[in-house]
């Protein structure tokens, strides 16, 4: 079986710094795999790169065996790549409900485009699922820039999986959240997996170890060391990079 | 669910309601009383009032701000012009209007959507000025003392016809056509396409990772935008019987910008309203002082310090609230129901 995500040789340079270089990994189907590593390690700007915000110098991203290397981020979305970012970016003056169509309309066949939203009753329909999945049906018709920090960062989630996804990116979903808000993350990002592939960029070690399938370890823009996660933690690399930190 | 641009949309039509009971009963007025001069003065403002819904449509929806819409405008006058002097048909001036904004707007927006923001204002502001000094230099095109001589046309619609030359026939036309693109602007709004517009103004940097290419929906959002500029510059040269570069210049672009905050940025009909109350302001105190322009500027000051949401953007919300009071079954039923822990652990009361 294919990888849903394969990447190959990875690379981009900022001047001349590599930001990512030669990075391969990939990512199974239904599976967690964690990207970890050291603040600058690359890790937000290899998501740029699988997402289409950035483009490679070099290497290839391959979404469902297509190559999407390069393509801007509508592409790999349409070729079912969706992402969230780590700095919540919703549309804080629509409401939680508009936030999650506006994402889930992708599903609409073209030709309801131009037909009033009202008639859009699949997206309606998703729209509503993820607010049940997602506890967030009282708070539907709240602004999404008037939501508490925990209810942004889990309408971003939701957000990205609207549009019924293949891939996940999550970039630190669990950034300045709670300790109790974050063991619900992590029980939420487990459930994701059902129906999609996540890929995750997590700080918080605990929740890597227990949560993840796979990890990739990421030093200097570099991949250290790939596995499963008990065995990426005996990395003596690893723990000198990374470990050795905290 | 509650969707806002909806219930918004809704308040908005009632002022459009309004608007046009307002403008039937005025016209009637002056029809009754054989007015000319203040019915070809309301024609010229709806006229004025299509390109700054123009302008709404780019800056209240789609968040850019554009300071060359009066190029698309004075497109539409000039080819109408054009048009008419060879074959006086309202409709082929019309559909020549659309063809050359139609064109005119695709390559405007392949230059200015290279940029946003004050960049956009600023390739928008040269690309009109540009086009108005080419325009000012062209002798075929009267160069800067415009064409004069249009004549005055029938307007055939199936048996009936109305003369572009009766003030208050001419007058209903104008009112028609600019309400029609008031409507076909608030419904392209309402329809998925339209809320990847005004996702634009919400938050670009996120719209592509929800799937929507940004270069195509702001595209879309200028040239429609160019197209109704477009084809209200188009009626101007039936109304006045002639056209000239001062239509596409600076001063008109700027008109159309303080008539959408007058009126309301975002509101759509509020540049109606802007639009109408600019060019009475305008009249009235043009009649008291030649320096009218100091005092509007004066007042135009004022409506931004204290009427930061313009006139429609004042009165609408309290229009909203109206509207969303009735269609409930009872609010002293509903507020106490709300309260109780059933409710509260439901969740999805109201």
């Amino acid at each position: 079986m294919t990888p849903v995500l394969d990447i190959r040789d990875l690379g981009i340079a900022f001047g001349g710094l590599k930001a990512v270089d030669q990075v391969s990994f990939q990512a199974q189907r239904h599976r967690i795999t964690t990207v970890i590593g050291p603040n600058g390690a690359g890790k937000s700007t290899l998501f740029n790169l699988i997402s289409g915000a950035l483009r490679p110098h070099r290497g290839q991203v391959m979404i469902d065996g297509v190559d999407m290397t390069g393509a801007a981020p509508e592409r790999t979305k349409a070729a079912g790549l969706s992402r969230s970012f780590q700095i919540t970016s919703l549309f804080p003056d629509l409401t939680v409900a508009e936030n999650l169509r506006l994402a889930a309309q992708v599903l609409e066949p073209a030709g309801r485009a131009f037909l009033p939203i009202r008639r859009s009753q699949r997206a309606m329909a998703k729209t509503d699922q993820m607010l049940e999945r997602f506890q967030l049906v009282h708070k539907r018709d709240e602004l999404a820039g008037n939501l508490s920090h925990g209810d942004q960062r889990r309408l971003e989630i939701a957000v990205c999986l609207a549009s019924e996804p293949k891939i996940l990116l999550l970039d630190e979903p669990t950034q300045g959240m709670s300790h109790g808000d974050t063991a619900d993350t992590a029980k939420l990002v487990r459930s994701l997996t059902q129906d999609v592939t996540v890929l995750l960029i997590e700080h918080d070690i605990g929740l890597v170890m227990s949560l993840s399938d796979h990890v990739v370890v990421m030093h200097q823009g570099r991949k250290l060391a790939e596995g499963a996660p008990d065995i990426v933690r005996a990395d003596p690399a690893v723990q000198a990079a990374y470990f050795g930190h905290h | 669910m509650h969707d806002r641009l909806t219930q918004s949309m809704r308040a908005s039509h009632l002022l459009a309601l309004l608007f046009v009971l307002a403008s039937l009963g005025l016209a009637a007025i002056g029809a009754v009383t054989g007015d000319t001069f203040y019915l070809r003065l309301g024609t010229e403002a709806l006229i004025f009032a299509g390109l700054a819904l123009s302008v709404d449509l780019l800056l209240g929806y789609s968040g850019a701000l554009s300071l060359g819409q009066a190029l698309y405008f004075g497109i539409g006058a000039y080819v109408s012009a054009l048009t008419l002097m060879k074959v006086p048909s309202f409709w082929l001036a019309m559909a020549a209007a659309f063809a050359a904004s139609l064109l005119a707007a695709i390559i405007g927006g392949l230059i200015a959507n290279r940029v946003r923001g004050v960049y956009f204002a600023l390739i928008t502001f040269g690309l009109a000025q540009v086009f108005a000094k080419v325009v000012y230099n062209t002798r075929e095109l009267g160069a800067s003392d415009g064409m004069i001589g249009i004549p005055v046309i029938e307007i055939g619609f199936g048996p009936f016809s109305v003369s572009a030359g009766s003030p208050v026939g001419f007058f209903l036309v104008v009112l028609s056509i600019i309400m029609g693109l008031y409507a076909l602007t608030a419904y392209l709004l309402d329809t998925p396409f339209g809320r990847v517009l005004t996702a634009l103004k919400a938050n670009e940097k996120r719209v592509p990772f929800l799937g929507y290419s940004v270069w195509r929906a702001r595209m879309a959002a200028y040239v429609l935008a160019g197209l109704i500029a477009g084809l209200s510059g188009a009626l101007y040269p039936m109304l006045r019987g002639f056209v000239s570069p001062e239509l596409m210049f600076f001063a008109t672009s700027g008109n159309a910008v303080i008539s959408v905050i007058l009126g309301g940025v975002g509101t759509l009909i509020g540049a109606i309203y802007g639009s109408v109350l600019l060019v009475i302001l305008k009249s009235i105190i043009g009649s008291w002082t030649e320096h009218h322009l100091i005092v509007i500027g004066a007042l135009f000051m004022v409506c931004v310090m204290f009427l930061p949401k313009g006139l429609i953007g004042f009165v609408r919300p309290r229009i909203e609230a109206l509207l969303m009071r009735r269609p409930q079954a009872g609010p002293a039923l509903a507020e106490p129901a709300r309260l109780t822990p059933a409710a509260l652990k439901s969740g999805s009361a109201s």
